[in-house]
């Protein structure tokens, strides 16, 4: 509890300070997967309250180097990884970080919409209730209404509260899972490809929310499509076979790229 | 030709359009398969098909008809006074029968000539004839009336010309199924269409057969329940609450009421339930969620050992060991010095060993289950920072329990079932009790009592095991239509 206090005065303070401050850095990141060097050598700082997304044809580690953000890879007995990530200066693979409470403070979503098969209010409050975020009850329902407004979900689903997640449509799932993850009131949202099993018009309203997310969070999000990437993101990661390519503006990346590879992938040549 | 002539014969037919069809198609399409519609060896098996499936079947059907015939046809000519004298038509029909029978195998082990045994007809003969099919081991029951040999007689020799007459028909219809197949061989015959019709119907047969058995057992028990209940008051039955049947000689005083029985059968179940679940779900999470891939590929297989343990062994277990175990701990000088327990065999004893024997059944069940739970539902949850017992018992549970519910119900018609252990373990007294450490006895149990005593079988003592029987089956179907509703309304949740 003490820890969840000062996470959330961490927040009071980090909010005075200007926009491109460094929230993640990563140092020499490696990651194995059994005999397989999956991640070479990765350095990133990902800046706060920005969008940052991480391109690269598929295998090329940006799903995985976006799970060690939140060392969802532990959960994966072969993986291992090493190297430095540091969250606010702090080493989050130090042995003291508790895992779990780093995964409270570092948000996911993942690729399918994956809502618990509870009704949608104990979706957005199965975070919080774990996490003993609300007094009480009203205080839990203020949350709860609190998240799916940002989710922007809550004109749709405020009558039906109660009926099961799995019920909506993908989409509204997806939203769903965005606003459970931000119910526990996280600094950084990982977004592992977040659109990829939706439909144009749900992968319209998932990235004006996330536009909309950014002057809160810290959102990284893992993309297929260049040119979502190019729409919601100010700084991008352009990953080739488990190295980190290039790192920079996503204008610069789009228009100006310094690396051959870089230029490749964005123009079509490679994939 | 005996019937087991038949069969060599028609392979050998088979056989024979086999090499027959394929090398017609084959002829047909000047040597080269590429030419045909089927690959060669569908041709050869499209004449197999037609020339053994209409005359296996014509056999089956023959086998089934001809004895009903037979029967009608002789017993039509059977006399009154032979009637009066036997008590009935059916029972004097049955002394036929059994003549005609020993008549059949007299001859075949060679203590009476084929000759003699159609033509005996002397009285004096008969009491030869007696003695030879005596000493061919075939026990007669009383004196053999003129009428009846010579029905006997009758009687083999309709069969022996049915018999005849299905063995050309079986042969002469093999033969023209083969012929018609060989015939309609060409390179654009679809042999291979046919084929699949002929796996299809084979499949259709097989699912049939399995569910016609199951129509049948339940018939039976059925009319002999329907029996049962019109020789013994049904509502005695259904709510009386003493069991104490009377045995051979003093019938009228017994009284089959179920209730205790039932008691004992739901009482027992619930002690194995209570020992199973808890113990074969913790199992099933360690196994699907804790443990590494090595513990699991050694822990699972070990546990469903204890599924392979046959029930009587359980049985002996609960006798030998749990049985005096309980004694020792809650009987008179017992460790807890109470005195709940006078015998080792005691509803405690079976229910316990009954849920050791349950646990694999619940924890495997369990473990497929909830290993279907989707991996993005634990990843969505340990991404929230939620913990591993937490995912578990929030997300992993709720998602799995319909299915478990269905597993535990399964198991719970299987304890309701258990005969073996309660036979030994349980006891055989028959009350309604709260005390788990008194003796009872269910269902299962007195349906063996009751028809390996030597009641007469057409005595309420012993058609009551059948009544036992319908009502459990009802239970247990019941019990499984509501375990399988469920498991499929979660499969379609998840999908």
């Amino acid at each position: 509890m003490n820890q969840e206090t000062a996470v959330r005065n961490d927040r009071d303070t980090t909010s005075h300070l200007p926009n491109n401050q460094i929230k993640v850095s990563a140092r020499k990141v490696q990651v194995y997967y059994g005999d397989t060097h999956a991640i070479k050598d990765v350095d990133v700082d990902i800046e706060d309250r920005n969008v940052t997304a991480f391109i690269g044809p598929s295998g090329c580690g940006k799903s995985t180097f976006l799970r060690c953000i939140n060392r969802m890879n532990d959960t994966i007995p072969i993986a291992r990884v090493e190297g430095q990530i540091l969250i606010d200066d702090e080493d989050i693979y130090d042995k003291r970080i508790d895992p779990v409470q780093l995964r409270a403070k570092v948000g996911m979503v993942f690729q399918k919409p994956n809502p618990f098969p509870k009704s949608i209010y104990d979706n957005v409050a199965y975070g919080p209730k774990i996490h003993g975020l609300a007094k009480n009850k009203s205080e839990l329902n203020d949350i709860v209404e609190k998240s799916l407004r940002r989710a922007a979900l809550w004109n749709e689903v405020k009558d039906r509260l109660q009926l099961p997640g799995t019920g909506l449509s993908g989409g509204q799932q997806q939203r769903l899972c965005i606003a459970r993850a931000i119910a526990t009131e996280p600094e950084i949202l990982l977004m592992d490809e977040p659109c990829s099993a939706l439909d144009p018009i749900a992968t319209d309203q998932v990235e004006e929310l996330i536009r909309e997310l950014k002057g809160n969070y810290s959102v990284v999000i893992v993309t297929h499509s260049m040119q979502q990437a190019h729409r919601v993101s100010q700084k991008t990661a352009f990953f080739h076979l488990g190295n980190l390519v290039e790192y920079d503006d996503t204008e610069t990346i789009f228009k100006n790229p310094k690396d051959e590879r870089t230029e490749s992938y964005i123009t079509g040549r490679i994939g | 030709m005996p019937f087991y002539w038949i069969l060599p014969v028609l392979l050998v037919i088979a056989a024979v359009g086999y090499v027959l069809g394929r090398g017609r198609a084959m002829r047909s399409a000047d040597g080269d398969a590429r030419n045909l519609h089927s690959l060669p060896n569908y041709y050869g098996v499209h004449a197999v098909i037609a020339g053994l499936v209409p005359a296996a079947l014509l056999l089956a059907a023959w086998a089934v008809v001809q004895p009903i015939v037979v029967d009608t046809w002789v017993s039509q000519s059977i006399s009154e006074s032979r009637m009066q004298e036997a008590g009935s038509r059916g029972l004097a029909m049955s002394e036929v029968r059994r003549l005609a029978a020993g008549l059949e195998t007299a001859v075949e082990r060679g203590a009476i000539t084929a000759e003699r045994a159609r033509s005996a007809s002397q009285s004096m003969d008969i009491d030869d004839l007696r003695e030879a099919v005596s000493g061919a081991g075939i026990a007669l029951t009383g004196n053999i009336a003129p009428e009846t040999l010579e029905n006997a007689q009758r009687y083999n020799r309709i069969s022996a010309v049915g018999s005849a007459i299905k063995t050309v028909l079986v042969l002469l219809l093999s033969l023209a199924g083969t012929a018609y197949a060989v015939s309609q061989t060409t390179k654009e015959f679809r042999a291979r269409k046919s084929v699949e019709h002929g796996v299809m119907a084979l499949l259709i047969g097989a699912a049939c057969l399995a569910i016609f058995t199951t129509i049948g057992i339940v018939l039976s028990l059925i009319f002999n329940t329907i029996e049962f209940l019109r020789l013994y008051p049904a509502m005695d039955f259904f709510f009386g609450t003493t069991w104490s049947p009377s045995f051979t000689g003093r019938g009228g005083a017994s009284q089959l009421g179920i209730l205790p029985l039932l008691w004992g059968t739901f009482y027992i179940s619930l002690v194995a339930l209570l020992v199973a679940v808890p113990i074969g779900l913790f199992a099933a999470i360690y196994l699907s969620e804790y443990a590494s891939k090595p513990v699991r590929g050694i822990a699972k297989p070990l546990l469903e050992i204890l599924a392979g343990i046959p029930t009587i062994v359980y049985g002996l277990f609960a006798l030998l060991t749990v049985g005096p175990l309980l004694v020792s701990t809650f009987g008179d000088d017992g460790w807890l010095g109470v005195d709940w327990m006078d015998g080792g065999t005691a509803v405690m004893t079976a229910g316990l060993v009954m849920g050791i024997m349950l646990i694999p059944f619940v924890s495997s069940l369990s473990d497929d289950i909830i290993n279907s739970v989707p991996q993005a539902m634990r990843d969505g949850s340990l991404g929230l920072g939620a913990t591993h017992s937490e995912t578990v018992r929030q997300v992993v549970m709720p998602a799995a329990l319909p299915g478990i519910v269905g597993a535990v119900l399964l198991a719970a018609s299987r304890a309701i079932g258990e005969t073996m252990i309660v036979v030994l373990g349980a006891g055989a007294a028959a009350q309604i009790s709260g005390n788990p450490f008194e003796s009872m006895t269910t269902v299962t149990a007195k349906i063996v009592s009751q028809l390996t005593g030597d009641a007469d079988f057409n005595s309420p003592e012993a058609l009551v095991a059948f009544a036992l029987g319908m009502t459990l089956f009802v239970f247990t179907l019941g019990l499984n239509v509501v375990a399988l509703y469920i498991v499929r309304k979660y499969r379609e949740e998840l999908e």
